[in-house]
């Protein structure tokens, strides 16, 4: 019970952390201070404070999303590694578990969109939907490699046995991995170039205009969620290139500096890229099924 | 066996008391629900009974046949499938009760539950018989009381359309289903299905016996292309009819596959390749039509299709593992076949129960003329959430149990066999990917469009929920789903069992517990999110307190008309994955674009079209058309001319016996 207890706490804790190095490299590229690192928190903490306004249209449906899109974030979490501490829960199948909590908080998401009535959130439901269907085959190819290479079904072990014999004996193919799985994380979390979170209404396309009619309270458990899933993702691909048999500190610190190097990466792609033209984003995610299946005929190439 | 024989009996008696009562529909109603509990409870207890004692019986009834006798069996597998069929018979024939009450036809009412009954009868029959001819007795029995079913309303033109191409289609199927028995039978020297089951068959009548049987059986499973009778006949009947047909008839046919699985044991190669392309094209093919239907009940059908693709996956891997001697993966891959056989019937059951309760208070099931009923429907709508989880197979609820189970033994076989079977295999795991997210998209556009936002027409605001005795079946099988998605084990562990009696090698039961374990611990992750939920709920709770809460309208975006008519329709909902299929799907599109300056009328309608229905067995139908039309001129109507084609053909046979 601890051990997944103080897993939950350490993604709380963290999560919003990610965003706030996000934010900073992003000002950089501006030229501009930015806000603080800690503003992702201090945005999540005035949010929990502030009234709630609820459409007259919506029904108990809405006010479930929140509760769901939290819950599932954090469940998700208990089956991943933080470096070298593992995880509280693993069993034989658990990422496939892993996977469609996503799956159950998509179907709450786009539902409490969809139950406000409005058009705008209707489109941004209908988007989610759509390039969620395309993410989840490159994810799903992703777990194929991962499986080959490590020849088990818990994530924790896909990720990261036998570090150094896996890269180089299959490196090309995680490369592949890693490059594929970038790109999902950045779809799944509407991220540039898929999506502009930080424009609201006129520009942004998916996750934010689902979230429109969400206020306060429930506005700030989503928030936290979408951060937490962002946290969860980029540790699933930071775990990839995290040596095995690591002491407990030095495991975590190298853990720490590669989600450090994660969100500054995000943030260099934010800061030189613009947001895809929506009908191209399908475009974006075969390319990344078109790379993960290249690993596929390597891995069965070389017989593995 | 007493009491499977004693609920054979009772059902045998009500089928005479309502034949009997055809004019007295009050009485037929009680007449009809005392046999039915009877007989669906008898039935159910000896199902029960025979998963947990795990004895399996055989019975010869002193009553001959032609080429046999009467047997009937009990083993494990047939219990699986009689615990969902008498489970989803008795609710929807429950449910059927309120549904018809006051309904037109009232003077039909008791021929319909008669053959209610004669169908549930032979659904049992079909899943108990033991010798090929009872089998094929009970199946015929089955299509046609269907028939009759789905015809109940059968003033309409195109539920009689529906029911033909149904009964024509069915008996294309049982045609194959003769030569197949046939051929087993000539080999094995009887109609018995123990003593086919100890026969050897050659690989090649092997190979045979499979295209017939995957043909004969695929007609009823309703495997892409054999499926267009599905998506016609489920809208035309009565809902608790099709949620019977699609919850258990059609799973008739992959109870045959595997009777046909356990029978010959042997097959060549590239039958599990065939078995798994099958499951992959009906499986996507199946939930992209469905994204592209506007009507709720053919949208089920559809997903009925997906459903099966999905079960033809796992039997696909079974097979595999069993031909190859990987006995765990082999055994994974069929109980998930058959977990994914009981909860597809009990979560499309709820789904198409709760569409009927829909179609029954707005008259309409087009998606798109509906909107906002979760606050006039409550409990209709609750109960559609569910079922619209548990299909898309997410946690805590049944369809992710079974999907688990298949996806187990796809990963498994992905890294144990040889390099040509993984690439079908990787392909299989990529379709159920797409098959999940695809059926999300369906299910929030299906449930968002119909429950949720504001209603789309006038009258909405006149409806009220069904009566208690149409809600309490439907929360029957949500109660079902929910505790296999929270207390899997004991499902799963009946199913393995079962799994273990359709591969013809025993397996030790350590094998059992190996797999079995897993399932414990993501019974304690399920339990870790719902103590986060109810968590969050209380905090919630207690943190909105001291808030303030207040109402107000939609944010329209600085548009202040807006009206329920301009919310997001299902059709726009599901354009952005139909537009990038259209080439499959063969979307058609009419558009009458706006003129002049005060443009009279704007239209816009798609349509996405089956294209094995129109491009391909709509030829077949015209070419036997007109080769029949040209034949017809040997039918001139004069006696005189008949009594010479017999002459002739005398004198035909009479040459090739001298010769």
């Amino acid at each position: 019970m601890l051990p997944i207890f103080s897993h939950i706490l350490f993604v709380l804790a963290l999560s919003p952390l990610l965003l706030g190095v996000i934010g900073k490299t992003k000002a950089f590229f501006a030229g501009r201070w930015g806000p603080p690192l800690l503003q992702p928190w201090y945005d999540i903490a005035k949010l929990f404070r502030k009234g709630v306004v609820y459409s007259t249209t919506t029904s108990w449906v809405f006010k479930l999303t929140p509760v769901v899109v939290m819950a599932t974030a954090l469940a998700s979490c208990i089956f991943v590694p933080w470096g070298s501490i593992a995880p509280p829960v693993y069993f034989w199948g658990d990422a496939l578990l892993f996977i469609y909590l996503y799956g159950l908080m998509r179907f709450f998401l786009i539902i409490g969109a969809l139950d406000t009535g409005s058009s705008f959130e209707g489109m941004g439901a209908s988007r989610e939907a759509a390039f969620s269907c395309l993410s989840e085959i490159v994810l799903f190819m992703d777990f194929i490699l991962l499986v080959m290479v490590s020849k088990s079904l818990v994530l924790c072990n896909m990720l990261n046995t036998g570090f150094f014999s896996s890269w180089l004996s299959m490196g090309p193919v995680l490369v592949l991995v890693a490059v594929s799985f970038f790109l999902v994380m950045l779809v799944e979390n509407s991220r540039i170039p898929i999506d502009d979170p930080n424009t609201h209404l006129e520009l942004t396309m998916i996750h934010e205009v689902m979230v429109l009619d969400h206020s306060g309270y429930d506005l700030g458990l989503i928030l936290w969620g979408s951060y937490i899933k962002l946290f969860v993702l980029g540790s699933v691909l930071v775990s990839l290139f995290v040596p095995a048999h690591l002491s407990p500190l030095t495991g975590v610190t190298f853990f720490l500096c590669g989600m450090g190097v994660l969100g500054i990466t995000i943030g260099v792609v934010e800061s030189v890229m613009a947001r895809l033209r929506l009908n191209r984003v399908p475009h974006l995610l075969i390319g990344a099924f078109v790379l993960a299946t290249l690993g596929f005929i390597v891995i069965l190439l070389k017989g593995a | 066996m007493i009491l499977f024989s004693v609920s054979l009996a009772l059902l045998s008696a009500g089928i005479l008391c309502l034949a009997l009562l055809r004019h007295k529909p009050r009485w037929a109603e009680n007449v009809f629900l005392v046999f039915l509990t009877l007989g669906c409870g008898s039935a159910f207890i000896s199902a029960v009974d025979t998963l947990i004692r795990q004895e399996s019986f055989v019975d010869r009834l002193p009553w001959s046949l032609p080429w046999g006798e009467v047997t009937i069996g009990i083993d494990f597998v047939s219990a699986l499938f009689l615990l969902a069929v008498t489970l989803l018979c008795f609710l929807a024939g429950v449910y059927g009760i309120g549904y018809l009450r006051n309904g037109e036809h009232q003077q039909d009412i008791a021929g319909h539950f008669c053959l209610y009954l004669v169908f549930l009868m032979s659904l049992m029959l079909v899943v108990t018989a033991r010798n090929a001819v009872l089998f094929l007795l009970a199946w015929e029995g089955m299509s046609v009381s269907s028939y009759f079913l789905i015809t109940y309303h059968d003033g309409n033109e195109e539920v009689r359309q529906a029911g033909l191409l149904y009964l024509i289609a069915a008996h294309i199927g049982t045609l194959c289903l003769w030569v197949m028995f046939i051929l087993l039978g000539t080999q094995a020297g009887s109609m018995d299905f123990g003593r086919m089951s100890a026969a050897q068959f050659p690989l090649m009548l092997a190979g045979v016996v499979f295209v017939l049987g995957t043909i004969g059986f695929g007609v009823k499973a309703g495997f892409i292309p054999l499926h267009i009778w599905l998506p016609h006949a489920h809208p035309a009947a009565p809902s608790h009819v099709s949620a019977v047909l699609s919850g258990v008839m059609i799973k008739m046919g992959i109870y045959g596959i595997i009777r046909l699985i356990m029978m010959v044991k042997h097959f060549p190669p590239w039958c599990p390749a065939v078995l798994t392309a099958i499951g992959i094209v009906s499986g996507v093919g199946g939930v992209l039509y469905a994204l592209g239907q506007h009507e709720i009940k053919k949208l089920l059908a559809y997903h009925s299709i997906e459903n099966i693709g999905i079960i033809a996956l796992g039997l696909g891997i079974g097979l595999w593992g069993q031909l190859n001697q990987y006995h765990t993966i082999a055994v994974i891959g069929y109980a998930g076949a058959l977990l994914h056989v009981f909860n597809h019937a009990m979560f499309k059951g709820l789904l198409f129960l709760s569409a009927g309760s829909v179609i029954r208070q707005t008259h309409t099931g087009e998606i798109d003329h509906l909107g906002g009923l979760l606050k006039y429907l409550p409990w209709t709508g609750a109960l559609f959430l569910i079922g619209s989880l548990a299909i898309c197979g997410l946690p805590l609820f049944n369809g992710f149990i079974s999907e688990w189970l298949v996806y187990r033994a796809l990963f498994e076989g992905v890294f144990s066999f040889p390099m040509e079977p993984v690439i079908l295999i990787g392909l299989a795991i990529i379709a159920l990917a797409l098959i999940g997210g695809l059926a999300l998209m369906c299910f929030t556009k299906a449930f968002g469009t119909v429950f949720l936002g504001q209603a789309r027409s006038q009258h909405a605001a006149d409806l009220k929920e069904n009566s208690a005795p149409m809600i309490a079946p439907m929360a029957v099988l949500a109660g079902v789903c929910v505790w296999i998605g929270i207390f899997p084990q004991t499902m799963v562990s009946f199913c393995l069992q079962g799994a273990m009696r359709i591969l013809p090698t025993a397996t030790n039961t350590a094998d059992m517990a190996n797999i079995l374990r897993p399932v414990q611990w993501m019974v304690l992750s399920l339990f870790v999110l719902i103590g986060i939920s109810i968590f969050l709920v209380l905090f919630r709770r207690m943190a909105m307190k001291n808030m303030s809460v207040a109402k107000s309208g939609t944010w329209g975006c600085g548009y202040a008309a807006a009206s329920p008519r301009m919310q997001y329709t299902a059709s726009s909902f599901a354009s952005p994955i139909v537009e990038l299929f259209r080439e499959v799907l063969c979307l058609r599109r009419a558009k009458a674009r706006p003129q002049q300056i005060f443009p009279e009328k704007v239209l816009v309608a798609s349509e996405v079209i089956d294209a094995s229905e129109h491009f391909f067995w709509r030829r077949i139908y015209r070419l036997m058309q007109e080769v029949c039309g040209r034949m017809k001129s040997i039918q001139c109507g004069y006696a005189q001319i008949y009594v010479l084609y017999i002459f002739i053909f005398l004198f035909l046979i009479l040459i090739w016996k001298v010769t």
